[in-house]
């Protein structure tokens, strides 16, 4: 995508530090995405995933370093207003609104944005890429199958009209039918000029869609490279069990 | 009068009653359902705003039952009294959110609470201290009009209570249902970091939490008024004993479980006091109170076991 | 890390000096409360004005009441919001025994009671009755009692609760009571009140309506109910109700019985209360309903607030300091006013009486202190000597140690050992079978089986989410089991509570560490002894030596196991908890459990955080454990301290077994791989 946008990244982490306490969890960290890339944070348990998807959206602050979202500074920016600026987030265990319909789920994430064309545009495109979906509008959100609930999810990020969409382990907890046409629709949403960054812990499955990986181990990064050189190395096996000695 | 008229009778009273407590105890549910917290100024709140309405239809020249209204003028008597009553009521409530309880956002376990206790204690006695003990007579504007059916009486006021009750009670239906930051509200009640995360203002929603419940119990207030013909310091501990174990008893949280809660303790306060002893309403209401926190939290249509710990 | 009511850990600070200036300060402690001692003593002789010791006498009586509910909300950490009830009911007791409220008809029945002295016959018009006339020192301890009986009939249904339900049911429990009184006239005289109450009589002198006598009666019973409370406090009891106040799931995990002791802090609570009300009524001579309603409670709690909440001493002050307001210094303050009205020439400041508004001063006490300081003005918690240099910098051992501390003395013997012991030597240690849990419609764990033979390591890995927390907390009790058999040493344990595994030998750490953030971190150890102590509530008051010996020898076990972390525990055994850095705290977690004297330990992620450095540190130290008897089950995600420590590894992935065997075998396990990895197609 030849564009001005090309010499920021759309999102990027600098040298960032996160501690819970006195507990070091992210340790100088960085990540770039280019616009219109999908880029991946793999890792084992308690390396850093989830802390990075709540740093981006604030709910934790850095302690040193920045985070730059389309060359801005991060600083002191409310999770309200980076929703506005375009980034949403499909957050780990789907966390739908239980007692409210799929369709006010939905309404839900398109909070930020007014009523209008845009909204009509946005849920045309949702049921598009989710007829399923469309079927169970009317339906409480919390009587959904976790497969299902996984689409609304990314069809509630989806109605921010989002730039950069942020998912953390949208492979969790689903069924290996329901893994893979989510993956299916990350990439077809990603083709529609979504820039997508993905926490997932199925290194496999996320390698296979991603153009860019990151590898993290105990709030490090220890491997970072194209998505197609990382599949092949037997490195991420190491990292993921633990093995990789970090300095 | 039969028994059986009796009976009826106090169905009728009981209904009426029922529809202040529901009024109460919605309040009382909205602020519960988003932050989890038992708000004890919530019926001392309800019975500043008693005051609010009798100074403000007093402010309109009406004391005492001396004068009686009929149409525009009853109407814009009591539309104003309750804007005054319900605004002020809202504006109390937000004060109060704001000073004492904002601060005690993130504090884990029971000290929200007892705040809320020490501002109940304030504006009791702030009241006493001012107005006094004495009960004040109510302005009472609404012409004396009764219709006969059968053994049962139903008077002009008792209309009124159930028509601005199922009004407020539409409205505040259609609030949480069909606007944009009444959904907000419920999401929030359901998932507040979920909510944040679709850029709903957390902190906004609160604040119209406290406000819409507060002005629910000025409204609760000013009929608690024209009803019973006084107001005195005291009626925020009597109605709101019976109001909080409506809003547990229909489902703490739970908007529905409230207007239920609020009909079904109306009904057995008149019933039970009508076939027990009056004496005893008061231990009757605190045992279903006890009892249903005891066996069933959750209530007649309440959520699932609280999330805090 | 808060507690209950949100009271804020206060870091370590600096009194100045080392060991010295703490003997210091016992000491002057000590000569404090001597003097405030004399003091209290000599006051109605100073001060002859009987008004004046009057109030004292009433300021005693709610010093009485905040100590008795700082037992309840301090120690315990349950709000009860009804305290009043148990303060009515010593207060009726007494005035029913010893008034002519109650006169039933004479009969052979009440004979042998005559003999004793407690009732007399008293002849009327109609008939011989009953007139009771308890005697009031006998009295004391009996409305005590009773009111501890109601203490535990109105706590049973609120163990279940959580914090503000449970002052919801306790304020119910609170209205009922002076309500029945109330309207109970026959017993009680309704709301006229009970009055021809019997005062005292002291070898043959009768109190009367001088109020000096009570005055040093009042001085008693509260100087009493401090000595009770101090002694509560410092001993196995105490800690128990700290310990449940500041994480209950970490308490029953430690081995403490919530039910009981929750119960017993009702009954103590209670009991003070009891034994206050009879004193009051006894006092005015008459008792109404009216002086037991919900705005005693709320003023013992604002007391507790004010003068702080877990501090014997501070709730003492606290409830005298709020006292002398409404009945001087107000007075005071309202004739100032009054003059300075005149002065202005402002109508209200000439009528305004302040003591009528103490209410609204407690409810300005109440929401200010909870904004600004929840501790109160005596915090409970205490300050700490700075650390030296060398105890701040810690050198990193490896090596582990040699030996475990031994036994306590005389520790009772570990349930359910006689009986099995020769079964068990065979079989292993843990077993589960077929173990399928769910919660809601969620698979948490499917069929799991698992052996762990004694004194060897096993270990337990898989990604997120595949129910290794779950098979911990399964196996301790804090989560039911659903369906499937869990053995160790032969025994089912799988409907057994929490504590009641826990003495049976099973000792476990949390993923996210459940220490008690407000208490030291020796404090901490010696509640995981909590199951192989003896002391009871009346040892703890007593202090027999036989008490004294085993709370010394556990004390200095506390200290042995923190010494097997080199200086990095130690120096600290007297900072709180909560103010550790993340490695410590994990190390006190663990040193916690072992003081439980566990044959097994289940360590849920003991590395996490840790550099390697620190971890390698600590799996030496968990290897030594291990060489000295101790059989061990670990979660850890880091392979290599999985294949130092493990002997066998179980691997979980989605709630079931996919894979065991040594770790070499397990890393290169296919199944492994892709769980951890993840499926690359649906049908892989």
């Amino acid at each position: 995508m030849p564009d001005l946008l090309e010499f920021h990244p759309m999102l990027e982490f600098k040298a960032v530090d996160t501690h819970y306490g006195d507990l070091h969890v992210l340790k100088s960290v960085d990540y770039r995405i280019a616009a219109g890339e999908i880029v991946c944070l793999l890792g084992g348990n308690a390396s850093g995933k989830s802390t990075t998807m709540k740093a981006i959206m604030g709910s934790v602050a850095p302690t040193r370093g920045e985070i730059l979202y389309e060359g801005h500074s991060l600083k002191g920016v409310s999770t309200a207003e980076r929703v506005r600026r375009g980034i949403a987030p499909v957050l780990e265990a789907r966390r739908l609104f239980p007692r409210m319909t799929v369709y006010e789920n939905l309404e839900m994430g398109a909070y930020t944005r007014r009523r209008g064309l845009e909204f009509d545009e946005d849920l045309a495109r949702v049921f598009s890429l989710f007829p399923r979906v469309e079927e169970r509008l009317q339906q409480l959100a919390g009587t959904l199958s976790g497969g299902e609930q996984q689409m609304v999810a990314i069809g509630r990020a989806l109605m921010a009209r989002p730039r950069l969409l942020c998912m953390d382990e949208p492979s969790m907890g689903l069924s290996p039918a329901y893994v893979e046409q989510v993956f299916d629709i990350i990439r077809t949403i990603n083709e529609q000029g979504v820039s997508i960054f993905m926490v997932e812990q199925n290194a496999n499955m996320a390698l296979s869609i991603a153009d860019h990986a990151y590898v993290l181990q105990t709030g490090q990064v220890v491997l970072s490279g194209p998505a197609a050189e990382l599949r092949q190395t037997e490195l991420i096996r190491h990292a993921y069990l633990g093995e990789l000695k970090v300095a | 009068m039969s028994d059986y008229g009796v009976l009826l009778q106090q169905v009728v009273n009981g209904l009426s009653l029922g529809a202040m407590y529901a009024l109460l105890a919605l309040g009382f549910t909205l602020v519960y359902g988003i932050l989890e917290l038992i708000n004890f100024a919530h019926f001392n709140v309800f019975m500043v705003s008693s005051f609010f309405g009798m100074w403000a239809l007093q402010f309109l020249g009406i004391t005492g039952q001396s004068r009686v209204l009929a149409g525009p003028a009853l109407a814009g008597a009591l539309v104003f009294a309750f804007a005054v009553t319900m605004i002020g009521a809202g504006i109390l409530g937000v004060a109060i959110e704001r000073l004492s309880l904002r601060p005690l956002r993130g504090v884990r376990g029971t000290a929200a609470m007892i705040t809320t206790i020490g501002v109940s204690y304030i504006l009791f006695n702030i009241i006493l201290l001012t107005v006094g003990a004495g009960s004040e007579n109510y302005p009472n504007p609404l012409p004396v009009v009764r219709w006969q059916f059968g053994e049962v009486t139903l008077e002009l006021k008792e209309l009124l209570i159930w028509g601005v009750a199922v009004v407020l009670m539409l409205a505040l239906h259609f609030f949480v249902n069909r606007t944009r930051l009444g959904k907000a509200m419920r999401a929030t009640a359901q998932d507040a970091e979920a909510a944040r995360m679709m850029g709903i203002d957390v902190d906004r929603v609160i604040v119209t939490a406290f406000f819409l419940g507060s002005a629910l119990a000025g409204a609760a207030a000013l009929i608690f008024g024209l009803y019973y013909n006084y107001t005195s310091f005291i009626i925020g501990y009597t109605a709101g004993l019976r109001a909080f174990t409506a809003a547990v008893l229909g489902g703490i949280g739970s908007i529905p479980g409230a207007m239920v809660g609020g009909l079904l303790i109306g009904l057995i306060e008149t019933l039970g006091g009508q076939l027990i002893a009056v004496r005893w309403t008061d231990v009757i209401i605190f045992s279903i109170l006890v009892l249903v926190l005891v066996f069933v939290p959750t209530g007649l249509f309440g959520r699932a076991t609280p999330t805090k710990s | 890390m808060r507690n209950a009511v949100g009271i804020r850990r206060l870091l370590p600070t600096v009194t100045g000096g080392g060991v010295l200036s703490r003997v210091s300060l016992r000491r002057r402690a000590r000569f404090g409360v001597l003097m405030v001692t004399a003091a209290a003593l000599l006051f109605p002789v100073i001060n002859g004005n009987d008004a004046d010791i009057d109030s004292a006498a009433n300021a005693f009586a709610f010093a009485a009441l905040a100590l008795g509910l700082n037992i309840v909300v301090g120690f315990a950490g349950l709000l009860d919001l009804g305290y009043a009830a148990f303060f009515a009911i010593g207060a009726y007791a007494y005035g029913v025994a010893s008034s002519w409220q109650v006169q039933p008809e004479w009969s052979g029945f009440w004979e042998p009671w005559q003999w004793l002295d407690l009732v007399s016959r008293f002849h009327t018009a109609n008939g011989d009755v009953v007139h009771f006339q308890v005697s009031f020192w006998l009295m004391l301890p009996v409305a005590a009692a009773i009111a501890a009986f109601f203490g535990v009939l109105f706590g049973a249904p609120t163990l279940r609760l959580k914090g503000d339900y449970l002052a919801i049911v306790t304020l119910g429990f609170g209205e009922i009571v002076p309500i029945v009184a109330r309207n109970t006239p026959s017993v009680t005289n309704g709301a006229m009140g009970l009055n021809g109450v019997a005062a005292p009589r002291l070898f043959g002198y009768d109190f009367g309506v001088n109020a000096t006598p009570y005055y040093y009666v009042g001085l008693a019973l509260v100087a009493f109910l401090i000595f009770t409370s101090q002694r509560l406090k410092d001993s196995r009891i105490g800690r128990a109700w700290m310990a449940i106040r500041e994480d209950e799931i970490a308490a029953a995990a430690m081995g403490v019985d919530r039910v009981r002791f929750k119960l017993l802090a009702f009954a103590i609570g209670a009991a003070f209360a009891g034994a206050t009300g009879t004193f009051y009524v006894a006092k005015l001579q008459t008792a109404t309903p009216e002086m037991f309603m919900f705005p005693v409670s709320v003023m013992v709690l604002v007391m507790i607030v004010f003068g702080g909440i877990g501090s014997v001493w501070g709730v003492v002050v606290g409830a005298l300091l709020l006292q002398i307001l409404q009945s001087w210094f107000l007075e005071d303050l309202s004739q100032w006013l009054h003059a300075l009205g005149r002065l202005v020439n402002v109508e209200w400041l000439q009528h305004v009486e302040l003591a009528s508004s103490i209410e609204l001063i407690f409810g300005f006490i109440l929401v200010l202190m909870m904004l600004y300081r929840r501790e109160g003005l005596i915090p409970a918690i205490r300050r700490v000597a700075p650390l030296s240099l060398d105890e701040q910098t810690a050198q990193i051992g490896r090596g582990g140690f040699d030996r475990l501390p031994g036994p306590l003395p005389n520790p009772p013997p570990l349930a359910g050992e006689g009986r099995v012991g020769a079964r068990a030597a065979s079989g292993p240690l843990l077993e589960v079978s077929d173990l399928t849990v769910r919660f809601g419609g969620l698979v948490a764990l499917r069929s799991v089986e698992l052996s762990v033979p004694a004194q060897t390591v096993v270990a337990v890995i898989g990604p997120n989410g595949s129910g290794k927390s779950t098979l911990f907390n399964v196996v301790t009790g804090v989560v039911p089991a659903g369906r499937g058999s869990i053995r160790f040493a032969g025994e089912a344990i799988e409907r057994l509570r929490p504590h009641e595994i826990l003495e049976r030998g099973v000792a476990r750490t949390f993923q996210n560490i459940r220490l008690f953030p407000n208490l030291t971190v020796l404090e901490n150890v010696m509640i995981g002894m909590h199951a192989r102590l003896d002391t009871g509530p009346m040892g703890a008051l007593l202090r027999l030596p036989a008490n004294r010996r085993e709370e010394t020898a556990a004390r200095e076990h506390a200290r042995e196991i923190l010494a097997l972390f080199g200086n990095r525990l130690l120096p600290r055994a007297d900072h709180l908890a909560g103010s550790l850095s993340y490695a410590n705290r994990r190390r006190t977690e663990i040193a916690r459990a072992l003081a439980t004297q566990p044959k097994l330990l289940l360590l849920d992620e003991p590395t996490a955080g840790m550099n390697p450095a620190e971890t390698l540190e600590l799996a030496d130290q968990i290897q030594s454990l291990n060489h000295n008897g101790l059989t061990i089950l670990l979660i850890e995600h880091k392979l290599d301290v999985v294949a130092m420590l493990a002997e066998q590894v179980i691997v979980l992935d989605h709630g079931e077994k996919i894979a065991e065997g040594p770790p070499e075998a397990v890393r290169r396990d296919e199944e492994v791989i892709r769980a951890y990895l993840g499926r690359s197609a649906a049908f892989a």
